[in-house]
């Protein structure tokens, strides 16, 4: 992702907890604008990745720079436009969720309290249970309530929906589209839930290892990959196949399904002509384009 | 490899367990030199192996409750049945090792002897299977180690291990109907079909788990769960307006807000319940005007539970949850938090220790039996340990935060170093009270933790992989 004014920036970020090598020569750019998936398997290295922009953890070697200022830097000038979601649900367990939202509140001075109404309606929290009390899913709404609260620029969202209903995570989605309404929010969100994830994401990290596999535009990544439904019009078909740059194949005597990469529709047509077959091009769910890419 | 031999096998894999072995062999060494030192009938020397037997069980029983708590263990084929076999296997082997001091036993021969014997080994049975039953009884392993604590000293008071002692060698038959009536019980109730099931997924904090501060949280969530809203505790109102009007009063960008939002989430919950506090004060009174009486040097231990205070402390520096603080903010607010604990723990001594002082010359004397007791005021020279001691352990905690077999390990050092400078001390407490050595120690003990604090806040990560400190 290349931009004039990054928010986020990382050089050659490398980060080893004892002899696990959690992050490998990582270069990142992330502009203002633009929610971007980071998807990745258990232990890819996502959310030691997220803990570097905010200062939490400091590389080994390489450099994380957010908003301009050294990441293990940050100020509360930086951090209090940063809101951030944990994948460890850390609350203050003793205190009321009222009381816990209004603690946090304290420390920012653009705390939005009509935001906080309509989210505490929206999402039904209980404002006079204890923290300690809350199923999962309800310390997962309040932990976004208390990202979102004082409208920061940067949203980071770690395994944000992991615990959230099916219902919720829907409104959780149509709360990130509201957010990313103002053209200079970010928000950078985790998930293993990638059905969900592609329903809002219009940037897409992937990671493996340790290192960044792709990054790029969520439109250039649906473009690469496509699967084509060969039906052959006359009799059966070769044997080979003559796409190009087939990555998965299956084949019966007058049907084929192919998986492709970089290639165009207008050049599968053009092979499906003078094969004398007709073809369906269908653009594949980022699950599937995830497992192709990082196989 | 048998389902009985893998359980077995927790008893070297588990490190806490070499932890526990080395206590159980001072305690073995030091009954063993009761016993065989000077072995005289009828005083309670040879009880030592015998009422060991109670620890063994609490821990066996531990052990054998968090296997159980796993849900894959209620569905593995075989395992449901083991922790019986588990927990008979070293009774059997302990209770027969244990009763073998008994040959030491003066005036006993042939059949006399053996009887004996076997009424040892049964009454460390009664003992273990105590323990058992009151380990699989409760939740949490605090309450058990606070009831082996008021065993040992209500024996030590009352003489209980002469008059067992006494039962084991003049009754042995009823001794051995006891223990082997408790053994056919305790086989009948841990082989019941539903008994794993009571424990399968439930939370529990086990003997091991006394350190590991997430266990310990989880069961305390899920126990506040369950329990109605107006029993749950919370900050007052008028606390938490007290704090959030002094944050709101700083400059956004300054410390000021980090430092009072440190000192809310530290001290709120002990202000809000300031009747609890209260009585923790009450407590500590009381244990002051008892050993004032009874053991007036132990009475400086309670200077050293400044330590013990603090040894669950968070101080806000490894924290996931986002609030605008840096680096640098964490640092100043966790230092402030340390200096304003010490400062109250040191107030709260001088008031407990001034009491003490102000009491001594009206305090009647106590007539226990033979015994007349005095009152002694307590000394006044030991404020200074408080400062010492708690800059130490917080440092401590800090560099071991993942480690809760470590915080275990630094309660039961503090306990030791609490025995070693509170009973019979005056001359080791010499060194404490002399102006330059305190000072020093102080100073160092205060360097040690400012260097500790500035690495970790400025050079370290700041959350672990998904452990809250």
């Amino acid at each position: 992702m290349n931009n004039a004014n990054p928010i986020v920036q990382m050089r050659v970020l490398s980060k080893r907890f004892g002899k696990t090598e959690a992050l490998q020569d990582v270069d990142l750019e992330i502009g203002p604008g633009s929610i971007i998936g980071l998807l990745g398997a258990n232990g890819a290295g996502k959310s030691t990745l997220l803990r570097h922009i905010i200062g939490l953890y400091l590389p080994n070697k390489g450099s994380c720079t957010t908003f301009g200022c050294e990441a293990g830097k940050l100020g509360p000038a930086q951090l209090g436009r940063i809101g951030y979601v944990h994948q460890e649900g850390e609350l203050l367990d003793w205190m009321k969720v009222g009381q816990l939202i209004r603690y946090v509140a304290a420390y920012y001075p653009n705390w939005n309290e009509e935001l906080e109404e309509k989210y505490v309606a929206d999402y039904d929290i209980a404002t006079s249970a204890r923290v300690g009390s809350l199923s999962p899913g309800q310390r997962q709404k309040l932990a976004i309530l208390l990202a979102i609260g004082f409208e920061p620029e940067l949203l980071i969202l770690d395994e944000p929906a992991s615990t959230l209903d099916p219902v919720a995570r829907g409104q959780f989605l149509d709360l990130l589209l509201q957010i990313i309404q103002n053209e200079n929010r970010t928000i950078i969100i985790s998930s293993h839930i990638l059905s969900d994830v592609e329903k809002v994401i219009d940037h897409a990290i992937i990671m493996k290892a340790g290192r960044i596999l792709r990054d790029c535009s969520f439109d250039e990544l649906k473009e690469e990959f496509c699967r084509v439904r060969i039906s052959a019009l006359s009799g059966e078909l070769p044997a080979e196949l003559p796409f190009e740059n087939v990555i998965q194949r299956q084949q019966s005597n007058d049907q084929a399904v192919i998986t492709v990469r970089n290639t165009s529709p207008e050049q599968i047509e053009q092979t499906a002509e003078s094969l004398d077959c007709q073809v369906e091009i269908q653009t594949l769910p980022l699950e599937e384009i995830y497992k192709l890419v990082v196989r | 490899m048998s389902v009985l031999s893998v359980n077995l096998k927790h008893l070297y894999q588990r490190i806490g367990l070499w932890l526990t072995y080395l206590i159980l062999g001072l305690l073995v060494f030091a009954s063993l030199a009761i016993a065989l030192d000077r072995p005289l009938a009828a005083r309670g020397r040879f009880m030592g192996l015998v009422m060991l037997q109670f620890m063994i069980g609490a821990c066996i029983a531990s052990l054998s409750a968090e296997v159980l708590t796993k849900p894959f263990s209620y569905c593995l084929p075989g395992h449901r049945a083991v922790p019986r076999k588990f927990i008979f296997s070293v009774a059997a082997v302990t209770s027969l090792l244990g009763s073998l001091l008994f040959l030491a036993y003066p005036g006993l021969h042939g059949w006399q002897l053996l009887l004996v014997i076997c009424s040892a080994f049964c009454a460390g049975l009664i003992m273990y299977w105590a323990a058992v039953a009151f380990t699989f009884g409760i939740g949490n392993s605090a309450w058990g180690m606070l009831f082996v604590f008021l065993l040992i000293c209500g024996a030590l008071f009352s003489d209980l291990h002469a008059a067992a002692e006494r039962a084991i060698v003049g009754a042995p038959l009823a001794i051995i109907s006891l223990g082997l009536a408790s053994s056919a019980v305790v086989w009948i109730w841990l082989g019941k079909s539903n008994w794993a099931r009571k424990f399968c997924a439930v939370s529990r904090v086990g003997f091991f788990d006394l350190g590991d501060r997430d266990r310990v949280q989880e069961f305390a969530r899920r126990r506040a769960a369950a329990r109605p809203d107006k029993f749950k505790n919370h900050p007052s109102p008028w606390v938490e307006r007290f704090f959030l009007d002094r944050m709101k009063n700083c400059d956004h960008l300054g410390p000021g807000r980090c430092i009072w939002g440190g000192l809310y989430t530290t001290y709120g919950m002990a202000v809000s319940n300031w009747r609890g506090s209260l009585f923790g004060l009450f407590l500590w009174l009381a244990m002051m005007v008892c050993f004032s009486y009874t053991l007036p040097e132990g009475a400086d231990i309670l200077f050293f539970m400044g330590g013990v205070v603090v040894i669950h402390m968070r101080l806000p520096v490894y924290s996931s949850m986002m609030i605008p603080g840096s680096r640098g903010e964490r640092f100043s607010t966790a230092a402030i938090l340390a200096g304003s604990v010490t400062l109250l723990i040191t107030t709260v001594l001088a008031l407990v220790a001034g009491v003490s002082v102000a009491l001594a010359p009206v305090m009647p004397d106590i007539t226990f039996g033979d015994e007349v007791l005095t009152f002694h005021g307590t000394s006044l020279r030991l404020l200074i340990v408080p400062s010492i001691m708690i800059p130490i352990f917080l440092a401590f905690r800090l560099i071991v935060f993942r480690k809760p077999f470590s915080t275990l390990a630094s309660i039961i050092l503090m306990m030791a170093v609490m025995f070693v400078f509170g009973i019979n001390s005056s001359e080791r407490l010499g060194t404490l009270t002399n102006p330059t050595s305190t000072i020093s120690l102080s100073i160092l003990g205060w360097l040690i933790l400012f260097v500790v604090l500035r690495h970790i806040c400025m050079k370290r990560s700041l959350v672990g992989q998904s452990r809250t400190y």
